[in-house]
């Protein structure tokens, strides 16, 4: 009884600090608001529009200027003209285009008289996307106008449409994409992206807002509060940011998966869970920083390089088998790294409870890491021992 | 004349004492040090170490081979000999691929159905579907990129028999078979490696972002502690608002000249990532870029009353940095207002510079857009510099008066306290 009505008289004192400081707020409900906003508005074509491709066209014929029209017609790419390949050469240098193509002299002539012209470009491989979706629609392009001089000829041939196709392309690729139909950009990095901001925001919030009673000197008010008993202060200084980002993960999913919909195999309901456990285990990753650095300083640089290497190491951009074996262990270290694990067995396979129990059961062994450093931040609290500054 | 010469050597005094006082105020932070020197030295060794090897080599894939027959063998030796992909598995029917693909023990699965060699027989186009994993798009890319290759490669020698079947042999066939025969070029990233697109942005992200929280660690800590620097105009009796920037700046950029050649130079060097540019290009590119940093820092961190709330409040902004360099989503595909937003940050500039020196191969000619840019910057930020320096000084005299303390030092407490986060 005695312990609620403590953890009662924490709670509300540190909904008081919360409302008297902006900065919980604002590093938590303004910061996901314009991350969310800033990455769903930028990504929100989902595939690349309109990338620029500087064409050198040496032939200057009909057949130039029908892939000219053709390529520029697609709604990836957007023809530029240029009259030297050095002018080109230059304009891809400084990244003002994606790709070059340069259609030889007398291409058309030459292709009247099978001499077989060699058609040429070259693409901006600094640029991962535009790079990629670039090459991919030139590819294609340039395949169709080979395509559309073999289909002249067989036609003067007298072969039928359907035969003209099996000898054209007797291949074809019916690609699928699992989990994103569409390969859809904007899908894929924000469903990881956005929860990465949540962690980053979640650990900067706690480590500062339990780092901070140490630094102004109110951690013994803090420990009266909770008469003496340090279960109660932790607990209840976490108890109000667990339920606000709780329901900011909740938001997250809401907007990810029912707003903008984003295609989710599984159900929202198991989201949910799951950007639950998430947060706890973020909330203890925090309470582990500032227990083993009982300095608010130190603790806030050493979270800070903690959270922006999650995103790499995560390895939903660069997948995290092909990195280095030394580096794939650090990589369990994150609780970003297990929450799109179980993003990927909910959302694109829906496995449901089967596929991603074992990534649950490591988000929650998270919740045990702080016990390592507990008593030492209990320490900190009741004696003040360590250097405020 | 004589006054000049003694406001100069006046001037000069007290930059170089501002400046001392701020470099000996750098180095005995421990905070301030852990993110210049740790943070700025190690970031790009930590990021060179995870992206090591820059592509998705041998990826997992599994074969449904339904149809069985000479040709699909044929193609499936070809795919699992390209670099990408691995036929790791054979399968004999969806489900089990699909149970592998769930395990993640495969990134796709190929299937060829049961009339591909039928329909090839008969001459018709033949379909294989492909699934791909789509939890990273290096997946897909791995996938669509080798299947693409092996198709056109086996087009190619079914075409030639189909041809020679329809009374086209030798020269003819091939003229049929490729009428336009093209030859594709990927100059500076051959193997669209990911450590390339990646480092060569983030190397420029991480010399401001550290020196963006460390400038606003020490400018939040002189506010807590009453001693900002916006009293220092009072000594040079009002009038040294530029001593006080140029010598502070004068520190930081002593020390980010260094760490800058360090991140632009010897890292690419000591990783082997492409160097194509000349030492002195990308020494110039860092002469307008780390003042456009130091004055950007000096600007925004006037926002910042307290020592840690910098981390709280804009980590956050190194994501949107790096993305706003468009360094992955193309800038041409950024809807308007953001391509303009992304102008207040000098990484973009100075990460679309360096990329197309140091890995293009530009020149700092061609590179004039973003030096004038960085240029722009760095004049715009020295005047808001100016501006915060001159309006905090200002609330803080009045703090002063308001409270009538003589030391000052208790008021700028009550000022820092009801003004910061």
């Amino acid at each position: 009884m005695e312990f609620i009505k403590n953890l009662r008289d924490v709670i509300r004192r540190e909904v008081r600090l919360i409302r008297q400081r902006p900065i919980y707020l604002i590093s938590s409900v303004a910061v996901m608001a314009f991350c969310s906003i800033f990455f769903l508005t930028l990504l929100r074509d989902g595939q690349p529009k309109d990338l620029p491709v500087g064409i050198v066209d040496y032939d200057n014929s009909s057949v130039s200027r029908n892939f000219t029209r053709q390529l520029d017609a697609t709604q990836t790419c957007n023809t530029v003209q240029f009259s030297s390949f050095k002018e080109a050469r230059e304009a891809m240098q400084t990244g003002k285009v994606s790709a070059i193509c340069v259609i030889p002299d007398n291409m058309a002539e030459d292709i009247q008289a099978n001499r077989r012209p060699v058609f040429t470009f070259y693409v901006n491989t600094l640029y991962f996307v535009g790079g990629t979706f670039a090459y991919k629609t030139i590819l294609t392009m340039v395949n169709l106008t080979g395509g559309a001089v073999k289909r002249e000829v067989l036609r003067a041939k007298g072969v039928n449409e359907d035969a003209i196709m099996g000898r054209i392309q007797p291949i074809r690729i019916d690609a699928h994409q699992i989990g994103n139909s569409t390969a859809n950009y904007s899908v894929y990095l924000n469903s990881v992206l956005l929860p990465g901001i949540l962690e980053l925001s979640i650990i900067l919030v706690l480590v500062y807002s339990l780092g901070a009673e140490l630094k102004y000197g109110t951690s013994r008010h803090l420990m009266q509060k909770a008469g003496g008993s340090m279960g109660a202060a932790v607990l209840g200084k976490l108890i109000p940011y667990t339920l606000l980002f709780w329901s900011i993960g909740i938001f997250m999913d809401l907007l990810l998966y029912h707003w903008c919909r984003f295609p989710i195999e599984g159900s929202i309901w198991n989201m949910f869970a799951g950007t639950m456990v998430f947060v706890l285990s973020c909330e203890a990753v925090a309470i582990t920083i500032i227990g083993l650095l009982p300095v608010l300083r130190d603790a806030i640089s050493i979270a800070a390089i903690y959270s922006v290497l999650g995103f790499s190491l995560t390895g939903f951009t660069f997948p995290v088998e092909a990195m280095a074996p030394y580096i794939q262990g650090l990589a369990a270290a994150f609780p970003l790294r297990h929450y799109y694990m179980f993003y990927i067995q909910e959302a694109m396979y829906g496995t449901g409870f089967a596929g991603w129990h074992m990534e649950i059961v490591h988000l929650l062994l998270f919740l045990f890491v702080p016990l390592i450093s507990i008593r030492r931040l209990e320490k900190a609290y009741v004696f003040q021992n360590f250097p405020r500054k | 004349m004589k006054k000049l010469f003694s406001f100069i050597r006046r001037w000069w005094s007290d930059f170089y004492a501002i400046m001392t006082h701020e470099l000996k105020m750098i180095f005995s932070d421990s905070g301030v040090m852990v993110i210049f020197f740790l943070a700025g030295l190690a970031y790009p060794v930590i990021y060179n170490l995870i992206y090591a090897n820059g592509s998705v080599d041998e990826m997992p894939i599994a074969v449904v081979d339904l149809s069985g027959s000479a040709e699909s063998r044929s193609f499936t030796r070809k795919l699992d000999a390209t670099r990408e992909v691995d036929v790791a598995y054979r399968c004999t029917d969806m489900e089990e691929a699909e149970r592998l693909m769930k395990e993640q023990k495969i990134r796709g699965i190929v299937m060829f159905p049961k009339d591909f060699d039928e329909k090839l027989a008969r001459m018709e186009q033949a379909t294989i579907s492909t699934y791909a994993d789509m939890s990273s798009f290096l997946y897909y890319k791995n996938l669509t990129m080798s299947m693409n290759y092996v198709m056109l490669d086996e087009a190619r020698d079914i075409q030639m028999e189909r041809y020679a079947a329809a009374g086209y042999a030798g020269e003819a066939a091939v003229q049929l078979v490729d009428a336009l025969p093209y030859e594709e070029n990927m100059p500076y990233n051959r193997t669209f490696a990911y450590s390339i697109f990646f480092l060569s942005a983030a190397l420029m992200i991480v010399l401001q972002q550290t020196m963006f929280y460390g400038v606003s660690m020490l400018a939040g800590t002189m506010r807590e502690e009453n001693r900002s620097f916006a009293v220092m105009p009072d000594g040079l009796k009002g009038r040294g608002i530029t001593r006080v920037i140029a010598g502070r700046g004068t520190a930081y950029w002593l020390i980010y000249i260094i760490l800058g050649v360090y991140v632009a130079c010897l890292i690419p060097y000591i990783f082997g990532l492409p160097q194509r540019g000349e030492f002195r290009d990308i020494f110039t590119l860092l002469m307008f870029y780390i003042p456009a940093c130091v004055m950007f820092s000096f600007a925004f961190s006037s926002v910042i009353a307290r020592r840690e709330t910098v981390f709280v409040l804009f980590l956050f902004f190194s994501p949107v940095c790096l993305f706003l360099t468009g360094f992955s989503w193309p800038m041409e595909s950024f809807p308007a207002f953001w391509r303009y937003f992304a102008y207040i940050f000098p990484s973009t500039f100075a990460a679309r510079g360096f990329i197309n020196l140091n890995t293009a191969g530009a020149d700092l000619y061609m590179i004039r857009p973003e030096i004038i840019g960085l240029t722009v910057q760095t004049i715009v930020y020295y005047i808001l510099s100016c501006i915060s320096i001159y309006v905090e000084n200002k609330i803080i005299h009045i703090k002063e008066k308001k409270s009538g303390s003589a030391s000052g030092q208790f008021s700028t407490e009550v000022a820092n306290s009801s003004n910061g986060f």
